[in-house]
């Protein structure tokens, strides 16, 4: 179990493009990744609850990683959203 | 090839049935009307003293004759716009407009034609006519009918074209009477000199036919009865009543042709002292078997059903004999017979059409209406006076008539077993009157309303293979005419479980006879289509445990999403969602789906469900469909930096909606000015959920219109 947390430093925080984009990158691994704001945790791989946490500029969340390849994922999400958020 | 010519048939034939659904009542005032005024019908019934010209009593009566031939005399206007409406696939009213303008724009074409070339004098003898007050060429229905089923044609065209920005106003539906207008004026040219050239050939046919003699009648009988299977039996006999295919005569100075129209004018007129018989052979053979022969034929069927079920079946039995006495409706009849013994079918046809011959060789000159029912043989045979019509032969051929039917059918059923109603061994399918114990059973087992009134609904969709296996709908006078997407889908016992009595299948078209009650079962169907509860027939049919058929697996039901169909949410022109100007869209990063480039600043619901999220940013909703599919609405491309600028919300998260609900309207043109893209995909976020997601149409769309099919 990886856990990380990161502050959304894009200014449209994650609408529907990112939301896509990452729900699309955790389904390159096999450990299960949620993503939580505030008390909401929800699955990174479900597009439409990635969405509804209604993530914005400055909101600091919480990335669970649990699985058998949660070292690089905790790594490559890590740059994905430094790049991307 | 010859499935989509049969599925044209079926649709101009049922299109037919608006217009003719009127005759009976034009019929009636026409028959009691026209009777009642005529002074040898009054001397005869000693009435001459109450029913005088310019009293009360015959000035009614003369409203009631003179209503019911105006609709006689203008059916070819009533063609041309029931036979636009019933081929238009949407928006019907406008079709119906275009079909009136473009048959006055075609008539007035040829009478300034006519008029040019000299007037009516310089025309060949009797091929002119006035239609509506205007001069033109003798066409008939057809002129009708050419009219209707082009102005359908265009139409089905036009009815959605995008014209450019300043004329945009003349767009869409508005486009269809202007362009049919100016279709119909060419046609009007052409057929100014088309037309006589067909004249003379359908006068010659129609001679033909004359000179067939008694031969040619009985042949025109067996055919028309054999078509009715196929439901075709409209188009074939139309262009015999209402064309010169069926003679012309000419009653009190005007040129009729048709025989049924023929019959009618001679009904109008103070002076017919005789109605003739070649018109008369093309309908009156109808009457003895409509209420004499085919009654017989059910009396025999109800003698040889097993003891136990005579009573449900001589019931059933009954009203189908009497529908076929009184109105002439024949096919709740026939149906039972014709599925499982198509032997006494061909028995039927050739008694038919020998009935048909005899009234020709005895002289019987009583026409119809619709069908031979009693009604149609009082107005139009008794009270006319045996004098004139003969009608005497119609009880004497129609007396012997039963008493062949019923021992033709009886020895039949017993030397070749046929399992007619109440026959069937018990673990067989009962055909007539399975419905009832169903819905005796539903009425304990299931307790609510709207269970029992959808029950049969639900049923009829289940069997047409669900809502969204079905591309249009439409009734005749007994049965429901559907136009599958897959024929495949279709279930036939299904369908009989919910009354039908029969099923017929070709190509993508699937007729289900229910008799003359089809109006309702279609209204109560489209009623039922247009409720959430038809989305999951499942539910609705739960408690049924031989329903299940091969296109819904249960077992998949946990991990699969239900097939449905998604609507537009926008007015607007369809685009695939790889030609959408975004990668994350294009890419399908988000999920399948589809975009529209919209023409109306208005996002509606695709679906029956419930708003998930409203973005902040008002540019984009979430809905979960009742269905389980998780759907993004997505205004724009990037507008997510609009910030809410140009949108308004008109719901709320977690709100219920129905298709077609106002979403967000948005300022096209501020969006447009502010330099984004309007171009709005529709995703399917759980797109692994399904095996297909595939658009239903291209080009444009409005909201509301199938758009999407999820499986």
């Amino acid at each position: 179990m990886k856990t990380f947390e990161y502050t959304i430093k894009d200014n449209l925080g994650i609408h529907a493009r990112p939301a896509g984009m990452l729900a699309k990158k955790v389904k390159d691994y096999q450990s299960s990744i949620s993503i939580k704001k505030g008390d909401k945790e929800v699955s990174c791989s479900k597009l439409m609850a990635l969405m509804g946490l209604g993530v914005k500029y400055g909101d600091t969340v919480t990335i669970n990683i649990s699985g058998p390849d949660e070292d690089i994922a905790e790594k490559e999400i890590k740059t994905f959203l430094e790049t991307n958020l | 090839m010859k499935d989509k010519i049969f599925g044209v048939l079926q649709r101009v034939g049922r299109s037919f049935m608006l217009p003719i659904a009127l005759l009976p009542v034009a019929g009636l005032l026409l028959g009691i009307g026209s009777s009642f005024t005529n002074p040898t019908t009054l001397e005869a019934y000693g009435l001459t003293n109450i029913i005088k010209e310019g009293g009360l009593l015959y000035t009614i009566l003369d409203i009631m004759s003179k209503t019911g031939s105006v609709v006689f005399d203008n059916l070819p206007l009533l063609f041309a716009m029931g036979v636009a409406i019933g081929m238009a696939k949407k928006e019907k009213e406008v079709a119906a407009l275009a079909g009136a303008i473009s048959y006055l724009i075609m008539n007035a074409t040829i009478s300034t034609l006519i008029a040019s070339k000299g007037g009516v004098e310089a025309m060949a003898p009797n091929s002119t006519t006035t239609a509506l007050g205007i001069t033109t060429l003798q066409m008939g229905v057809f002129g009708g009918i050419i009219v209707g089923l082009g102005v359908a044609a265009l139409h089905n065209r036009f009815y959605k074209i995008e014209l450019p920005q300043v004329l945009s106003f003349f767009g869409g539906t508005r486009f269809v009477p202007i362009i049919s207008s100016l279709v119909y004026l060419l046609v009007g040219i052409a057929m100014f000199f088309i037309w006589p050239t067909v004249q003379s050939g359908i006068a010659q046919l129609g001679q033909l036919v004359l000179n067939s003699g008694y031969a040619g009648t009985w042949i025109y009988g067996i055919i028309e009865r054999a078509l009715i299977p196929f439901g075709l039996h409209h188009v074939f006999y139309m262009p015999f009543w209402q064309t010169s295919l069926g003679g012309t005569a000419m009653i009190d100075g005007v040129l009729v042709q048709g025989a049924q129209n023929i019959f009618f004018a001679e009904l109008a007129s103070n002076s017919t002292q005789q109605f003739s018989v070649a018109a008369t052979r093309f309908m009156a053979g109808k009457f003895p078997f409509m209420i004499f022969g085919l009654p017989a034929a059910a009396y025999a069927m109800y003698k040889n059903a097993r003891p136990e079920k005579k009573q449900i079946v001589g019931g059933l039995l009954l009203s189908a004999a009497l529908t076929s006495m009184l109105t002439g409706i024949t096919e709740p009849l026939e149906f039972t017979f014709l599925f499982v013994a198509p032997l006494m079918y061909a028995v039927h046809c050739v008694l038919a059409g020998l009935s048909f011959m005899l009234m020709h060789i005895f002289n019987v000159g009583v026409g119809m209406t619709f069908s031979g029912g009693l009604i149609d043989l009082t107005l139009f045979g008794i009270l006319q006076g045996n004098d004139k019509t003969n009608w005497i032969w119609i009880i004497i051929v129609g007396l012997v008539y039963a008493v062949i039917y019923y021992f033709v059918f009886y020895f039949l059923i017993k030397k070749f077993n046929f399992k007619t109603p109440g026959r069937e061994l018990d673990h067989e399918e009962t055909k007539l009157y399975t419905r009832k114990d169903v819905n005796a059973r539903k009425k304990i087992s299931t307790g609510t309303d709207t269970k029992n009134n959808y029950s049969q609904s639900a049923l009829i969709l289940k069997g047409l293979g669900g809502k969204f296996n079905i591309s249009d709908i439409d009734c005749c006078a007994t049965r429901l005419r559907v136009t599958v997407i897959n024929a495949e889908l279709v279930n036939d016992s299904l369908l009989k479980e919910s009354g039908a009595s029969g099923v017929i299948h070709k190509g993508s078209g699937v007729q289900v006879i229910y008799g003359p009650q089809v109006s309702v079962v279609k209204s109560n169907l489209e009623d039922f289509m247009d409720t959430p509860e038809s989305d999951d027939l499942d539910i609705l049919l739960g408690d049924r445990p031989h329903v299940d058929t091969n296109n819904t697996k249960k077992s998949d039901k946990d991990n699969k999403g239900k097939p449905s169909v998604l609507c537009s949410p926008l007015k607007g022109k369809i685009i695939p969602l790889e030609e959408v100007e975004d990668e994350a869209f294009s890419n399908k990063v988000m999920g399948d789906g589809i975009a529209i480039e919209p023409t109306e600043g208005k996002l509606y619901s695709p679906c029956n469900g419930k708003i998930e999220t409203l973005f902040d940013t008002k540019h984009a909703v979430t809905i979960v469909s009742d269905s389980g599919c998780e759907i993004l609405l997505h205004i724009g491309i990037d507008t997510v930096e609009l910030n809410g600028k140009f949108f308004k919300t008109h719901v709320s998260d977690g709100q219920t909606v129905k298709t077609g609900d106002l979403l967000i309207s948005f300022d096209m043109a501020g969006i447009k000015k502010a330099g984004y893209k309007l171009t709005t995909p529709m995703i399917i976020c759980n797109t692994d959920m399904y095996n297909s997601i595939k658009p239903v149409s291209g080009g444009q769309t409005l909201p509301k219109e199938k758009l999407l099919e999820l499986k």
